[in-house]
């Protein structure tokens, strides 16, 4: 009798933050059981610390002093938020330039059958091998970097927008033309709602995009900050001081965690008529 | 005498050639002002693809069509259809009452008295405690019971229903039949449009039941019903509702028989 009441007790109302400490610990024991291996695998095979540090040391790192007396953390930080800028300026202007073309490729399929496949094929040649060429065209300040973290952004907005604006009922059309509904109120009140779960997908995998472009943005010869000039230093001097470059691929994935999380944050405001379901990541 | 709907002689084709389909041939019906009308018929009759030319979301290839005097696109310009489809096809974004809010933003009606409105209507179906749900939390029958809110919301002359109880179960059916007719009787009649498989369902409802056949589609018969108004539930179980429903079920087979010695 007193396990049954425990239980209704559970389902009920105790439940949502039961659940949201539960993905916390979740979440922490990852790390956790991550770490655990780094160290065993590095102790079991005896890998030497050019080839993989010590966690302890990495962190270490982020308070070890550079020659004119700052902090690498503070120098990291600085150089994470001139990428950040040049991927959140990119990533907005992608989502504007692929939410364009969707619609775009909405209203015409003359317009879709003759330029999709030009969109497509932009996306198969490597950005590594493009950006060189965009530096030399724009120069090395941030116009560069943002352009790149654009092209890598729009691609998938397009994508799923355009299939966003597709999946509508037509029935849900036919409804608002028997309201003589002008274009402008069945795409205000219809297609854009109806399309919006579609286009967070897709910013979803386009936030962590436009960090990549932005960094690789900077790593052509040229530029002076950012985490991809960071990279290139840390990469060189990788055998006198292997720390640098792990300190800095930790900074990068975090703008990229970040940036996720902002959108996976708009989202749960912005599309929050839609039933949670399980299986959702939430960041 | 103005009639409500004028159909004259209106034959609906698609595509060409040997893909050449006859959903409607030569279909012709005068529906008074105020009168339920069902279309029945199996799958393929044409009773959508009629219920579709009347409402503007699809032209006829020949023949004419008159709402209220009007050509079917400047009715629906008027606003004077009200639609419910088969699926309740609420915007999931949307609460119900502002689903039920939709045709009055459209129509630019002030907002509070489009609240009102609303309000009234949803108390109407019996939904005023869910006004703040989302349609996902609605069952299938409540959604739809939304979806008629909707259409009578903004009170339009001629209200079409594409079988809009086709997807419910037999219990449900019959609940919202009933509750239709209540709502029907209470507002100033409008003009029914009725589209539907279920011979009950079309002969508790209606007053002439338009009995249809499929390839090519075509009105075979139109079937009166004389059961008195209003209608009850209790109705359903008279002799008279018997002799009507093996009237229609009569009508019907009449056309698969003709349409086996077309096809044989």
């Amino acid at each position: 009798m007193k396990d049954l009441t425990e239980g209704m007790d559970v389902s009920a109302g105790a439940m949502p933050a039961r659940r949201g400490s539960t993905r916390a610990l979740i979440s922490v024991g990852v790390v956790l059981v991550l770490a655990g291996c780094w160290e065993a695998v590095k102790a079991l095979f005896d890998i030497p610390i050019y080839k993989l540090p010590h966690i302890h040391q990495i962190f270490a790192e982020f308070f070890h002093e550079s020659a004119d007396g700052q902090w690498m953390l503070g120098i990291l930080l600085e150089n994470a938020a001139v990428t950040a800028g040049e991927a959140a300026i990119g990533f907005l202007f992608g989502g504007i330039a692929g939410f364009g073309l969707a619609l775009a490729f909405s209203r015409s399929s003359l317009i879709e059958r003759g330029l999709l496949p030009y969109v497509i094929a932009s996306q198969t040649v490597p950005i590594l091998a493009i950006a060189p060429m965009v530096v030399v065209w724009l120069g090395t300040s941030w116009v560069s970097k943002a352009v790149i973290a654009t092209y890598l952004t729009f691609f998938p907005v397009t994508i799923h927008v355009l299939r966003g604006l597709k999946s509508v009922d037509p029935d849900a059309v036919a409804l608002l033309e028997s309201y003589a509904a002008t274009p402008a109120q069945i795409f205000f009140k219809l297609r854009l709602p109806a399309c919006l779960p579609y286009l967070f997908t897709a910013l979803r995998v386009s936030a962590t995009a436009s960090v990549i472009g932005a960094i690789v943005g900077e790593l052509p010869v040229g530029s002076q900050s950012g985490m991809g000039v960071v990279i290139i230093n840390a990469a060189q001097y990788y055998n006198w001081r292997p720390v640098n470059l792990w300190g800095a691929i930790l900074i990068s994935a975090l703008i990229g965690i970040a940036f996720y999380a902002v959108v996976a944050l708009m989202e749960r405001f912005i599309v929050s008529w839609k039933p949670r379901t399980e299986g959702e990541a939430t960041a | 005498m103005s009639f409500a709907v004028e159909v004259d002689g209106v034959s609906k084709l698609y595509g060409s050639g040997q893909g050449l389909v006859r959903a409607l041939v030569d279909a012709s019906l005068r529906i008074a002002p105020g009168e339920f009308i069902s279309l029945i018929g199996p799958s393929g009759c044409g009773k959508s693809t009629l219920l579709r030319l009347i409402a503007d979301l699809a032209s006829p290839s020949r023949g004419t069509i008159r709402v209220n005097g009007k050509s079917p696109r400047e009715a629906r310009l008027a606003r004077e259809f009200g639609m419910v489809f088969q699926s309740p096809v609420l915007y999931e974004w949307r609460t119900v009452l502002r689903n039920v809010l939709l045709p009055l933003e459209v129509m630019g009606v002030p907002a509070a008295e489009a609240r009102d409105k609303a309000r009234a209507m949803l108390n109407l179906v019996g939904l005023s405690a869910f006004e703040n749900h989302h349609p996902w939390q609605l069952s299938g029958g409540m959604q739809q019971r939304v979806a008629i809110a909707r259409a009578l919301v903004f009170h339009p002359p001629l209200l079409m229903m594409d079988e809009p109880f086709g997807a419910l179960d037999e219990l449900t059916r019959e609940r919202l039949n009933n509750e239709l007719l209540n709502l029907w009787q209470e507002q100033e009649k409008s003009t029914v449009l009725f589209v539907t498989h279920s011979i009950q369902e079309a002969v508790f409802l209606s007053s002439h039941v338009v009995v249809m056949s499929p390839r090519p589609g075509r009105i075979e018969r139109i079937v009166d019903i004389d059961l008195p108004r209003p209608r009850t539930a209790e109705m359903r179980s008279q002799p008279r509702f018997f002799e009507l429903v093996s009237a229609v079920r009569q009508a019907l087979r009449e056309d698969g028989s003709e349409e086996a010695a077309h096809g044989g």
